[in-house]
């Protein structure tokens, strides 16, 4: 296979060309928008009864997707519940990829009493049992949107940081890394400008799976009975109604869609994450099969003393 | 070593997150509302919730020493004996379910990274969006409706047939929906980071190397790419040794499987403390022993890392 | 050409694992032929939440989960029918006695444990003087409080002899506080009466009573016999041929604890015979089971009794509470919840009590309730409305209806555990509940306005002791109806707690096992001497 020739590399560029992960993105986009327009547009009401359609009345024009046991509108409350589920999931990711990231960069190359503790503590989190972290969790500072996407993202940051860990374990002892070390780089230099663009390629496809795992998780809470706190609603929560046995057979128009928006979300999110970690990893090789010429962030001495004395100064 | 602090930290964690949830076993006496306050005195007493907290800690750390993981508060029956029971049916449902993800994924997985025009890589993508998008519970849902209430082949419940001495025919036969849901829900990730780790190595100067030298298109397969990969493959398979005994808490509850999962949840509504404190403390062992084993395999598959230890 | 054999690999790999399950499937069909000259004849029991301890005086909850589990292992006094009649069980007949009393309990001689002792109306006496001793660990003791010589937590008064005698094998006396009908006592405590192999623990202190293995393979004298268990999950019950009332029709009660979900599944699926308790279906599922082959049968008394418990020391104006229950439209809530199968009441006392005295305010009134809210100038103080998950679709339309007269509500849902602490402790203003009610006219009220118990957390409990007193010391039934008015009248006015409706269950019918008293199984008994698998 030869090289092509291609315009432009930056991390963009190459993104733009992904045309799947430009969809993931574009869904995304419109997902965004619709769940934040439609209710001023549409005056959508999720968490008023209709007394006149009833309870569990099917789909009419009146109500889109019918209503649900409290005779709420089914449509309104999935774009309600899509603003509550994409908020949860970004910020839950964000506060996983914020702790786990730093975390695993740092046990991975200070290693020492750093990786002890900071491995042990990811120890401690992964046995800890959600369920009582959560319970105790509600308990002491009730159900709201905020601390549940805190509680579901700390518990996410352990697969991070461990990806990012073991990353970083093989990226310190190759032989640039020990070079600009023998050339007296700073710990914050090497990490950053040399440890980090190789480490943190694989964290953008996990960043998305994040995103997706905690749109998930949000909706198994709500399974236990402690996902957001009524009347809101989320995807997880409408979805919940499925477990019902006569809701799962008869009424489909309840569950399916909530369920295509999640699945939905997650696709785009996969396209967008693996487009972003093709992006960024600077010595990836495309999965379409094209190779691109592989830009390694080994810089040669000359380059990297540059690099140390333009930090000096800054 | 390092097990000792981790060990506390967690039990100790626990023990003060249990402390702090609202209510005790004895709220939940008389259904609600109809207790009687001398009763739940007398419940409270026995069980030493009146004691303070490092006493009621020491005592069951004392416990522990001897091997004793306590008397369960609800069945009066000590934890070990309930735990015992439990481990296995986890051990055979999450295990065969994680065991065939495994399976489909270490291939799936190479042949994604090795042809990545080929149907395989599609269908890893397709395995894993399917694995990362549908939640588990719905998964279960549409699997029991279709296999169960529509077509009527499989059990949507249970592990054996009532009355039925328990055959491994009867055992698989139960066991087909419960863990196609876990082997599903696990395959997206044990696909992607095989996929992801062979890309990786096959970027390597080493493959060129070897394809350099004229090897054959299936050895350097085998030989080199995916011995390569092996340490990442293997971590993400370690890593869910521990979700194995620890069960999965929405597919035992959905298919009545008597696994690790459905017994600390119901040790938690319950409050149970002396169950949920026995479970933990058979998660965590099994979170060390799987993290020990990683940081050996780690060593024995990639020789810098084994130098890099002794170095700084 | 090379690419074919990794592809044939994987292709089998995939084949082999999914013909894997298909090649499960006829495994047990091939299997059960072979057996089935002398397979059991197995009823399979669902239940939704796992039992206690197998000690009855040992359940830390007490629930109806347990109860269901004690009621086939042991034995009680009587079979309590939904409808608040008895039929005998392990008493033949009863009768009253010292003018009211006491009561004499002839019991069936053919009564025997399941080691084959006889049970005698020592074993009673012997398991009534265990249980009370103070030595003695018993959870759940309150539940003979009812009997002489014991304090108002059911344990014996040094110096006094508790009120249980045996005038002989056969005869069984109890002796009450306070003249109590057979009927009334047994309404009330039969499930709470178990008679426990005394022969088998006259080695043992009353201290150790709790630690003795027999508990891990218990021996009662109930229709069923124990056989093993997988704790909190599962459990292996043989008939007991020799029972009094007759042997099951079955070998083998197989009982397996899955999500409350899961049930109406497997038993469409065959999994299941039948599920506790008494085979209950949501009105929103009857039509799933009615099209899967089921007959739903609807019970013929309420079964369920829905409250919003509140927190009267928050709520502390009784024209604020007052205003809640006019603000709650409670025929849309029970519409909500019972899909037609309830009944709107303002009281908890039952339609069937004999001392019936009315059903109080049912209005929705929402004009009333701003009136009452503005004279007693509510502040806008945000009440916490506390559920279980499996009710916060109830709790949102509460919400809305409370907003609407003006009140600031925030729901939150937490576990069952959580909300009754919440609710004891004052940390929730409002809570979601729901009991199983009886025809006695104090069954809800009695146990919650007194020291021991003060769920609503009522400033004085004086006022309603002195009235449930006098309904309860009152023989005459027109003056007891009218005492209870004037407990009724009063509640009305302090409205401590909210009636909302008595429900009526829908049962789905086993098409397997016959025989089977449905509506009865809220009582937390089972005829199960009288089920058939067919």
């Amino acid at each position: 296979m030869r090289a092509k020739k291609v315009r432009g590399s930056g991390p963009w560029q190459r993104f733009r060309r992904d045309r799947w992960a430009m969809v993931g993105l574009g869904i995304l986009i419109a997902e965004v928008l619709l769940v934040l327009l439609l209710p001023p547009l549409m005056g959508l009401e999720p968490n008023a009864t209709d007394r006149v359609a009833g309870f569990w009345a099917p789909p009419s024009w009146e109500h889109w997707l019918g209503t649900d046991d409290v005779g709420r509108d089914v449509f309104a409350r999935l774009v309600y519940g899509g603003r509550i589920s994409l908020l949860v999931g970004f910020s839950a990711a964000a506060i996983s990829v914020a702790v786990g990231v730093p975390l695993g960069l740092l046990a991975g190359y200070r290693r020492g009493a750093c990786e002890f503790w900071i491995m042990r503590l990811a120890d401690v989190f992964q046995s800890f049992p959600t369920t009582v972290l959560v319970l105790c969790l509600v308990a002491l500072v009730g159900a709201s949107v905020w601390n549940i996407v805190v509680v579901i993202g700390l518990l996410g940051w352990t697969s991070i940081a461990r990806l990012v860990y073991g990353n970083t374990l093989s990226v310190r002892e190759q032989e640039y890394i020990l070079a600009v070390r023998a050339l007296g780089g700073s710990t914050a230099t090497i990490l950053r400008r040399n440890v980090l663009p190789n480490a943190v390629s694989p964290v953008w496809a996990a960043l998305a799976q994040r995103v997706g795992r905690a749109i998930l998780s949000e909706s198994s809470l709500s399974f236990l009975g402690v996902g957001i706190r009524t009347p809101q609603a989320s995807w997880g929560n409408i979805v919940q109604y499925a477990t019902n046995v006569t809701v799962f057979a008869e009424r489909p128009w309840i569950w399916v869609p909530p369920s295509i928006c999640i699945v939905v979300t997650v696709f785009a999110l996969q396209f967008v994450g693996d487009g972003l970690r093709d992006a960024m990893d600077p010595k990836y090789v495309s999965s379409t099969g094209v190779e691109e010429s592989p830009v390694f962030c080994r810089e040669t001495p000359e380059e990297l003393l540059s690099v140390l004395e333009e930090d000096a100064e800054a | 070593m390092t097990v000792i602090p981790v060990f506390f930290g967690i039990t100790l964690l626990v023990f003060i997150f249990l402390s702090i949830a609202p209510g005790t076993i004895a709220d939940l006496m008389g259904e609600g509302g109809n207790a009687i306050s001398s009763d739940q005195a007398a419940l409270e007493e026995r069980l030493g919730l009146n004691d303070p907290l490092p006493v009621r800690y020491l005592e069951w750390l004392g416990n522990l020493f001897h091997g004793d993981l306590g008397l369960s508060w609800q069945t009066g029956r000590p934890v070990a004996e309930s735990i015992a029971q439990r481990v296995g049916p986890s051990l055979i449902l999450t295990g065969t379910g994680v065991a065939l993800a495994i399976l489909l994924a270490i291939p799936l997985g190479t042949l994604a990274a090795w042809k990545p025009r080929s149907i395989w890589n599609k269908l890893a993508s397709v395995c894993s969006m399917v694995s990362f998008g549908v939640p588990g519970f719905l998964l279960s849902l549409v699997l029991v409706y279709i296999f169960s209430l529509t077509l009527g082949l499989l059990p949507a419940s249970r592990m054996y047939t009532t009355g039925s001495s328990g055959s491994f025919g009867d055992l698989l036969y139960h066991l087909a929906l419960p863990a196609a849901v876990i082997c599903i829900s696990n395959l997206g990730e044990l696909v992607k980071q095989t996929r992801a780790a062979c890309l990786e190595t096959i970027g390597e100067d080493y493959i060129r190397t070897a394809w350099a030298k004229g090897l054959k298109g299936r050895v350097v397969l085998v030989r080199h790419v995916f011995r390569g990969s092996l340490t990442p493959i293997l971590t993400t398979v370690l890593t869910h040794i521990p979700h194995i005994i620890g069960g999965s808490v929405v597919v035992e509850r959905l298919f009545g499987w008597p696994g690790m999962g459905s017994l600390m949840f119901t040790a938690i509504l319950s409050r149970d403390y002396a169950m949920v404190m026995g479970v933990t403390v058979v998660i965590a062992l099994t979170v060390f022993s799987t993290n020990l084993l990683l940081d050996l395999v780690y060593g024995l598959v990639d020789p810098r890392v084994r130098q890099g230890r002794g170095g700084v | 050409m090379k690419k074919r054999p990794i592809a044939l690999a994987a292709a089998l790999t995939l084949t082999v694992s999914l013909t894997a399950c298909n090649q499960a499937a006829p495994a047990p069909s091939d299997n059960q032929p072979q057996t089935t000259s002398d397979a059991p004849v197995v009823v399979s029991y669902g239940i939704s939440n796992p039992w206690d301890s197998l000690m009855p005086y040992n359940s830390a909850s007490g629930s109806n989960y347990s109860r269901m589990i004690y009621d086939k292992i042991y034995d009680r006094l009587a079979y309590v029918h939904a409808d608040g009649t008895l039929s005998p069980r392990a008493a033949k007949s009863w009768e009253s006695a010292d003018d009211g009393l006491s009561v004499r309990f002839f019991l069936d001689e053919k009564a025997a444990f399941h080691d084959g002792t006889p049970v005698t109306a020592q074993h009673w006496v012997d398991t009534i003087l265990r249980m009370t001793d103070p030595e003695c660990p018993t959870l759940g003791r309150s539940a003979f409080s009812v009997l002489a010589g014991t304090d108002s937590s059911g344990v014996a008064v040094a110096g006094e002899t508790v009120g249980v005698v045996a005038e002989d094998d056969y005869t069984l006396k109890l002796t009450f506080k306070t003249p109590t009908t057979p009927e009334d006592f047994l309404l009330d405590r039969n499930r709470e009466y178990y008679v426990l192999p005394t022969h088998l623990m006259e080695d043992v202190a009353p201290a150790d009573t709790m630690t003795m293995d027999l508990w891990s393979a218990p021996i009662g004298s109930g229709p069923c016999k124990f056989e093993s268990e997988v704790m909190g999950s599962s459990m292996v019950l043989t008939a007991n041929e020799d029972y009094q009332l007759g042997a099951p029709g079955f070998d083998e009660l197989d009982i397996t604890v899955m999500d409350k979900n899961s049930l109406l599944t497997a038993l469409i699926a065959g999994d299941l015979d039948y599920y506790a308790i008494g085979g209950s279906v949501s009105a929103n599922d009857q039509p799933t089971a009615e099209n899967a082959g089921f007959q739903v049968l609807e019970g013929t008394v309420p079964n369920t009794f829905f409250e919003l418990m509140l927190n009267n020391k928050s709520i502390d104006d009784a024209r604020i509470r007052r205003a809640i229950e006019l603000a709650l439209d409670k025929e849309l809530l029970c519409e909500q919840s019972t899909q037609g199968h309830g009944t709107v009441t303002g009281t908890s006392v039952l339609p069937t009590c004999a001392s019936y005295a009315g059903d109080y305010n049912v209005e929705y009134n929402v004009d009333a309730a701003k009136e009452l809210l503005d004279e007693a100038g509510y502040d806008g103080t945000t009440y916490s409305l506390a559920c279980t998950s499996n009710r916060q679709g109830l709790a949102a339309l509460m919400q809305q209806q409370l907003e609407e007269a003006g009140f600031s509500i925030q729901v939150e849902t937490v576990d069952s555990t959580t909300m009754f602490a919440g609710m004891a402790d004052g940390t929730y203003d409002m809570g979601i509940a729901s009991h199983t009610p009886n025809a006695l006219p104090l069954w809800f009220t009695e146990s919650r306005f007194n020291a021991e118990n003060n769920i609503f957390r009522v400033p004085d409990t004086a006022p309603y002791e002195e009235r449930i007193a006098a309904v309860k010391n009152e023989t005459d039934p027109d003056k007891r109806t009218a005492a209870l008015a004037e407990l009724e009248d009063y509640l009305a006015q302090e409205r401590p707690f909210i009636p909302l409706w008595f429900g009526t269950a829908l049962h789905v019918q086993s098409n397997t096992v016959s025989g089977i008293d449905y509506p009865s199984a809220s009582f937390s008994n089972e005829n199960v001497w009288e089920w058939v698998k067919e």
